[in-house]
């Protein structure tokens, strides 16, 4: 037995020294190496003597950006990147893509945590909510006089504005809107409802004769997605302009107003009569995936990305999507709309604002970016950048039907998940009125919190 | 060394396992300290604070208990925690029950139908949470899902169910697809626990003329009892942390029939960005579990005889 | 070999078993199949139940990107955490279990207490604190950690080509045994170098660089959850007192007792847990979100997550993805089967 101690004493020893001198392999290639490689003398020290305009940036990109044909997510963010920071010596970008799904619980603990990007390419809903708690930059120098002439639109330079303070730069933007099922809505006679001229504007009245036919028809409904988070802004237009009624009135949310409660009530009744999916299972992306498969007829959660992020899909599945504006009883329909943008997350460091102020801006005042996110873009000048594209030209008509931006209002984080609960409950036969005066009522006091 | 033990003194013994016992447990003791406990204490201590993406831990937002006050006032939480607990209540004895009869099952047979088996239930833990659960969401799909098709060409169901979106239905969905991700494990433990059964025992037994059931009984089941303490303490850890499946599911819909507590906790803190109540309720979830598991260590450990 | 009997309850539990296990099988099989179809097809009605044209594709657009790298990391990520995880756990199960120690019951109080409460809310937190921590300290720790995870490691193999010179212990020695050690030895070396390494090879300045972003900020949290403490203390529950006390009456020391009697009884605890941290931290999908950044620093389930577009799953993709996860782990799986169902049986320990 002593033997074995002392055989394994010696083993210990040498296990030791061994992963002593491993671990410092790992260490001591760096303080040798790097002064070799990088500026050889100058800076004996390690932080001190570095040029103070060196500054080095991250930028958050989820894929907004469309890439070039089977190109990985990322690519082109990349290339943007190497191109700007060949140009701008001083600054350094470091690109991460993130995903659409997961991204807000990883923004929301790196911000509780301290270690945010300093760039984050997204829309107005997650960043004002941000730039209201005080963790953006107030980006109000680059909002200059002509740039606001520019864009010539105050309920787009709303959307970019919390508690008066502009938070979010914006690229481009886009409506969003329906989509049918050309196949299905033709083969059922649907299609004899659907306005197919100028901007598509129909009414309710046409809306419920054609999916009374397709229903007759066998075809699934579109469904009322209420899972999940996500897509809702689809839902509240559909409901809204159904008897025009407002979600919200600048001040504080009206879903329970009579117009609202009519919609609601509409849409209740049309789901136990079949002609309007159930949608208590799904959130917008399924709802979307429904109507790609062609399993459905027709989407209330359309846009540019989805028709787009969709096409080889629909292609394969034999699906031709119409793109329409909402139903509504006047025929003048009124859109919510997607707008992208960049904010700058406030890190304590000046340099590193100014520098990403430099970056955002000089992205955002070029054409090819604005055309790889396929929206359209907010500064009137830059004039039509699909010029032949006949889909296009019909979004730009959409354009036009813009309604006043509240996705920055307060409370609007615990609006939407009164409001998908609210669906749920009118979707299981509850009752309408009583529903939406609590939801509503629930809405308005999370605006204090 | 020499001593027998009952000369020792009982004081001066312990002195010394304690030395070595700790000795054991530093490496363990140090990642748990540094890597849990710390971050744990933080985490307790803001949940009195009226702590959000506004309002930092600062003394300006201590709140002493309101967090906790309110949320015994929350109807919405006290849903979730119905949810839960009959999640909890369904779930624990079906995957310990189900797996020990599994594992009884197969633990004799040839070791090449044993792997099989053991394997195959093992598939839904290996192939990850996420992939499983979209297959699994498919099936139960409204419109396009296998379950209905099945049901609807077997004429038993005139038109499609809403399996996930059907306030009925929702929550024993859940349970099935939960029980399937859950019982890999246990069975992997039971039968590595069955092999190590003193077989010495089991022959003797066998000798005397005792049935399978009451060698099973008398001589397999308190041999296999740390074992089943471990399985039920960590099944009902995990079921009332369950939470990818209820994201990944039903978002805590149709109604909130299959909203739980963490599912509740995680949209508190990622979407309305109230950590401080969040977290209030998470520790009132570890207190419900901490008094459920010392429940079942005092029942369970007096079977165990050794 | 006893014969056995072939009683009804025998073959109708065996019935149910086949059908039961179809639903377990069955998601496995959509999912293998679903890697190789197109966006399509994947999502086609009728369903497709076996790929009539089976695409790479899939595979080809993953492979686009630097998967193979995401997967080295994934793979490294659950052995670090494996290693440890066993190393540790052991240790402090069996204290745990089998001395009478001061303060004893507070400890296993605070596991399970720790255990119960909800990952979320010490995320913030420990989020900060690999921030704040910096590589240079982890080298420091890391060298203490490495040498006794080696020390242990390699000592067991030592001590079993020692006892094979042995003539008593000659006969229970097998070739096998001596090279899976040596393997042991060799992925364990390999995996710590590597893994110490990693982090500075990626980064110029591995002393100012957080640990947040580095594979350690997912396998440090991970090493310090306490079930497998728990785990292995339930296992060594089991060893009898008698045989403890016996060893100690030989004059073994608490080391020598710790690796030639006690490693050997909890054999079968070892295995499980050594398959359920690997899987359990390839799986931890929440947490390497939270740690991980960089586009090289990403696990094969991260990854695939920043390929889905906006309002499009690729199902073929996630399906593929997930395939390539399952690989490994049905592999660690197989080899780690002989663990479990190989333990040393108290009858012959006894003996």
């Amino acid at each position: 037995m002593k033997t074995i101690r002392k055989v394994l004493a010696l083993v210990l020893a040498l296990c030791i020294v061994l992963s002593l001198a491993a671990c410092t392999g790992g260490k001591d290639p760096d303080p040798t190496k790097t002064p070799d490689a990088s500026n050889p003398p100058a800076n004996p020290t390690e932080e001190g003597n570095e040029p103070a305009d060196e500054v080095e940036l991250l930028w958050w990109a989820p894929p907004t950006f469309i890439q070039d044909a089977d190109d990985p997510a990322g690519t082109y963010e990349q290339k943007l990147v190497d191109e700007f920071n060949a140009s701008h010596p001083g600054i350094t970008v470091r690109v991460e893509t993130i995903d659409f799904t997961t991204a807000s619980d990883k923004i929301t603990t790196a911000i509780e945590s301290g270690t945010a990007a300093d760039i984050l390419f997204d829309a107005p809903g997650r960043i004002i909510e941000y730039g209201k708690n005080g963790k953006l930059v107030d980006l109000g120098d680059m909002f200059t006089d002509e740039f606001k002439k520019d864009v010539g639109n105050d309920d787009l330079l709303t959307s970019c504005q919390g508690n008066g303070t502009y938070y979010m730069y914006p690229i481009s933007a886009s409506p969003f809107y329906m989509a049918i099922n050309e196949k299905m809505w033709t083969d059922s006679g649907a299609m004899e409802f659907v306005n197919l001229e100028g901007n598509r504007a129909w009414t309710t009245e046409d809306f419920e004769k054609a999916i009374e036919k397709l229903t007759a028809a066998g075809y699934n409904p579109g469904v009322l997605f209420c899972g999940g988070q996500g897509g809702d802004q689809g839902t509240r237009a559909f409901i809204a302009n159904l008897y025009d009624g407002s979600v919200a009135d600048g001040k504080e949310y009206t879903f329970n107003s009579e117009a609202m409660i009519q919609g609601l009530t509409k849409a209740q009744e049309w789901i136990d009569k079949g002609w309007l999916g159930n949608g208590v299972q799904y959130n917008g992306g399924q709802s979307i995936e429904l109507f790609v498969a062609g399993t459905t007829a027709y989407e209330f959660c359309w846009g540019t990305s989805a028709a787009g992020n969709n096409a080889a899909t629909m292609e394969a599945n034999g699906v031709t999507p119409i793109s329409l504006p909402f139903p509504s009883a006047d025929g003048k329909p009124v859109l919510e709309y997607l707008v992208n943008g960049f904010c700058v997350f406030d890190n304590g460091d000046d340099a590193k604002a100014e520098a990403a102020k430099t970056f955002i801006k000089w992205l955002c005042d070029n054409k090819e970016n604005v055309t790889r996110t396929g929206a359209f873009p907010v500064l009137q000048s830059m004039g039509n950048l699909y010029p032949g594209d006949a889909e296009k030209e019909l979004l730009v008509e959409f354009t036009k039907m813009y309604g006043p931006y509240y996705n920055t209002m307060d409370g609007f984080a615990n609006m939407r998940a009164q409001w998908f609960d609210m669906l749920q409950k009118i979707t299981g036969g509850g009752d309408v009125t009583e529903l939406a005066n609590a939801a509503v009522e629930a809405s308005n006091a999370g605006m204090a919190g | 060394m020499a001593k027998t033990p009952a000369q020792r003194n009982s004081h001066a013994l312990k002195r010394r396992e304690t030395v070595v016992a700790y000795l054991f447990m530093l490496p363990a003791l140090f990642f748990f300290v540094a890597f849990v406990i710390l971050p744990m204490i933080t985490g307790v201590v803001t949940s009195l604070f009226n702590y959000t993406m506004k309002n930092p831990v600062a003394a300006e937002n201590f709140i002493g208990l309101k967090n906790y006050i309110d949320l015994f006032q929350d109807k919405t939480f006290l849903r979730a925690m119905l949810n839960t607990l009959i999640l909890v209540v369904v779930t624990v004895p079906a995957v310990t029950l189900f797996s020990l009869w599994v594992s009884s099952a197969i633990y004799q047979m040839r070791e090449g139908v044993r792997s099989f088996f053991r394997c195959v239930f093992y598939l839904p833990v290996v192939t990850g949470t996420v992939a499983v659960v979209v297959v699994w969401k498919w099936m139960f799909d409204g419109y396009s899902g296998i379950l209905n098709y099945v049901l609807s060409s077997l004429g038993l169901i005139g038109k499609n169910v809403m399996w996930l979106g059907d306030t009925r239905f929702a929550i024993w969905c859940i349970i099935l697809i939960m029980f399937t991700t859950y019982v890999g494990q246990p069975i992997v433990l039971y039968v590595a626990a069955l092999g190590n059964v003193d077989q010495s025992l089991v022959e003797a037994a066998q000798v005397d003329g005792a049935t399978d059931l009451q060698v099973f009984w008398k001589i397999k089941w308190p041999q296999v009892m740390p074992t089943t303490l471990y399985i039920v303490v960590i099944t009902t850890i995990n079921t009332f942390q369950c939470f990818s499946l209820i994201q990944l599911l039903t978002s805590g819909g149709p109604e909130g029939t299959t909203n739980t507590v963490m599912y509740y906790l995680y949209t508190n803190a990622f979407q309305l960005y109230k950590y401080g109540y969040a977290n209030s309720m998470g520790v009132v979830l570890a207190i419900i579990i901490a008094i459920l598991s010392a429940i079942q260590f005092k029942v369970m450990s007096k079977d165990v005889s050794y | 070999m006893k014969k056995k009997k072939i009683t009804p309850y025998k073959v109708i539990s065996l019935i149910i078993l086949c059908v039961v296990a179809f639903t377990f099988v069955f998601p496995f099989y959509w999912i293998i199949t679903g890697a190789f179809k197109s966006q399509s097809v994947a999502i086609a009605l009728p369903p497709q139940w076996f790929p009539t044209e089976p695409t790479m594709a899939n595979f080809e657009k993953l492979f686009k990107n630097p998967a193979w790298q995401w997967m080295l990391n994934t793979v490294l990520m659950a052995l670090g955490s494996m290693l440890l995880v066993c190393g540790t756990a052991a240790l402090c199960g069996y204290a745990l279990a089998k001395k009478r120690f001061y303060g004893q019951s507070i400890v296993f109080g605070l596991i399970i207490c720790a255990m119960a409460l909800p990952k979320q809310v010490v995320l913030v937190p420990l989020v900060r604190m690999m921030a704040s921590l910096r590589l240079r300290w982890l080298y420091l720790l890391l060298g203490v950690i490495a040498a006794a995870v080696i020390a242990v490691i390699v000592v067991t193999a030592i001590k079993n080509s020692y006892n094979w010179l042995t003539a008593e212990a000659r006969r229970d020695w097998k070739v096998k045994d001596y090279l899976f050690h040596l393997l042991a030895v060799a992925v364990a070396v390999v995996a710590v170098v590597y893994l110490v390494k990693l982090p500075g090879l990626l980064s110029g300045t591995p002393e100012k660089t957080p640990m947040t972003d580095t594979l350690w900020a997912v396998i440090l949290p991970t090493v310090g959850w306490p079930f497998g403490v728990f785990l292995m203390k339930q296992f060594s529950e089991t060893i009898p007192n008698e045989i403890l006390e016996a060893a100690r009456i030989d004059g073994a020391g608490e080391v020598n007792t710790f690796i030639t009697v006690v490693c050997p009884i909890i054999k079968p605890g070892f295995g499980a847990l050594a398959i359920f941290t690997f899987i359990n931290t390839w799986n931890d999908y929440f947490l390497q979100l939270i740690m991980l950044q960089s586009r090289a620093n990403l696990t094969i389930s991260l990854g695939i997550a920043t390929l889905q577009a906006e309002f499009a799953t690729n199902y073929g993709l996630m399906m593929a993805g997930a395939a390539l996860g399952a690989v490994p782990i049905v592999a660690i799986f197989l080899i780690f089967q002989k663990f479990f169902t190989q333990g040393i049986t108290m009858g012959a320990v006894k003996g």
